[in-house]
């Protein structure tokens, strides 16, 4: 690999570093000073070996593409409490959902369901549709039959706005 | 607030309408009782929760298109059942209201059907409404059955208590609002070490295995305290701990048989709401009917 290459791999990643910076706007992982307390009590430390500490370096450090390319970002529960106990409003959460924008901007392989709730909120402008449930003694039940009142959708004006801010 | 009468529009977002028809029936039976109209919205479409993950501008914009249905109607404020809707309604209201350029942005957006965003809406949840405004002592006296000798473990969940920043409903790390509606009602509340634990919901979308085993170490873990029933206000934790409890057990396991009630369905017992109209027969964990309540 030749300077010149590096040189505009850094550049790409700075721009990279901008868009997730804009998407922010309150949050600053780059005021981060890795006390780890968002690891200490991430929910997905355990299980998934989430480590939202790494994440802020890695982004601070300019490795974009490659958490956008990776699993890891979609391990987050959102459970938030990264946001509250970072002393420094660094706030790993927000960077990870800027980071999964931008994975579907870069067209990175992302969790299946997610493409399949916003297909679903296109077509009904809800992200689940009414189902018939069943009780414990195996009677089936649907929103009528509980007494519960129809649901009225939102009309095509507000599907075509939707579609136009997921278009870019 | 005994005798005036409180007008609120309500939002039930996705996930309560299209399963979670406890959660709906018991809010619509007790909230009138305790001095509180509901106006439904019409025409609304999703919060944006997942889709934040997809584009942040999309999610920002469908959870300002719910204020702004809102804001047209009577109420004096907009009830969110939904702890992650109240979240993302919340979050969005943070930064539209203190960041111009967004506000322009969604403005703009919101016109387009005819909408427009006001800054002074008022947004509650069930427990912060219930809590704070009809008042824990009207409840209280409100009371006609006496929930006396049972104890329950509550679960307040994550997305209504952080991030404090952006005004949440209880403390974030020490949420007591929910133990003292419990309280209201007769029963007592376990205090338990897991207690601020997240049920795991969003991971549903991606890692389902890690969910379900999330949901279910926190019921196994509470099973060892001894609690007659698990108290939510969220349909997506209630879910978790509720219908999918036989599979969160699985991946834990062992067995699990905890009741997992919706905190305004144990409020409609206690006001004398017979339980058929307050959904107790679809709740799917070990029978709650066997509470004789
Ligand atoms: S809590 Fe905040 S400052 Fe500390 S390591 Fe995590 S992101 Fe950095
Ligand atoms: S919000 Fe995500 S990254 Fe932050 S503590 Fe929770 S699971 Fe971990």
């Amino acid at each position: 690999m030749t300077l010149t290459d590096l040189m505009t791999m850094a550049k790409s990643n700075e721009e990279l570093q901008k868009k997730i910076r804009n998407q922010l706007w309150n949050t600053h992982p780059d005021e981060c000073y890795q006390c780890m307390r968002c690891t200490s009590g991430c929910t997905s430390l355990k299980l998934l070996e989430l480590k939202p500490h790494e994440i802020t370096i890695l982004v601070n450090a300019g490795f974009i593409e490659e958490l956008v390319s990776s699993d890891i970002i979609w391990t987050c529960t959102s459970c938030l409490k990264c946001r509250e106990r970072c002393p420094q409003k660094a706030s790993p959460y927000n960077t990870i959902m800027a980071l999964r924008n931008l994975a579907v901007e870069q067209e990175a392989k992302i969790p299946e369901k997610y493409m399949k709730v916003v297909a679903q909120i296109l077509e009904t402008g809800m992200a689940e549709q009414a189902q018939i449930v069943t009780s414990k003694d195996m009677q089936s039940f649907n929103r009528e039959k509980l007494g519960l009142p129809e649901i009225q959708q939102a009309d095509d004006k507000f599907k075509a706005i939707f579609m136009k801010i997921l278009g870019g | 607030m005994e005798d005036e009468e409180l007008k609120i529009a309500v939002y039930w977002g996705c996930k309560i309408p299209a399963t979670q028809y406890a959660y709906e029936m018991s809010v619509r039976q007790v909230l009138p009782r305790l001095g509180v109209e509901l106006i439904d919205l019409k025409g609304t479409s999703c919060c944006g929760g997942p889709v934040r993950s997809i584009n942040n501008l999309a999610s920002m914009y469908l959870s300002a298109r719910i204020m702004a249905l809102s804001s047209k109607t009577t109420g004096e404020g907009l009830l969110v059942p939904c702890n992650e809707c109240h979240f993302m309604l919340t979050e969005t209201k943070h930064r539209i209201d203190n960041d111009e350029e967004t506000y322009e942005q969604i403005g703009k957006l919101l016109s387009e059907e005819g909408l427009e965003y006001s800054t002074d809406l008022k947004i509650w949840h069930v427990v912060d409404l219930l809590h704070d405004v009809v008042k824990v002592e009207t409840v209280k006296s409100t009371v006609m059955k006496p929930l006396e000798g049972f104890r329950f473990a509550v679960h307040p969940g994550c997305q209504i208590i952080r991030p404090s920043e952006i005004g949440r409903v209880d403390n974030p790390e020490n949420p007591k609002k929910l133990d003292a509606l419990v309280k209201a009602l007769g029963a007592e509340t376990v205090d338990y070490t897991e207690k601020l634990d997240c049920c795991g919901a969003a991971l549903m979308y991606s890692h389902e295995e890690a969910a379900l085993s999330l949901a279910g170490s926190k019921l196994k873990a509470l099973q060892a305290y001894g609690a007659d029933g698990f108290v939510d206000t969220c349909p997506y934790c209630h879910t978790m701990y509720d219908a999918k409890q036989e599979a969160a057990a699985a991946t834990v396991g062992g067995k699990l048989s905890v009741s997992v009630f919706y905190y305004t369905q144990l409020l409609g017992i206690a006001l004398g709401i017979e339980q058929k109209k307050l959904g107790l027969h679809l709740n799917q964990s070990n029978d709650p009917r066997k509470f004789n309540l």
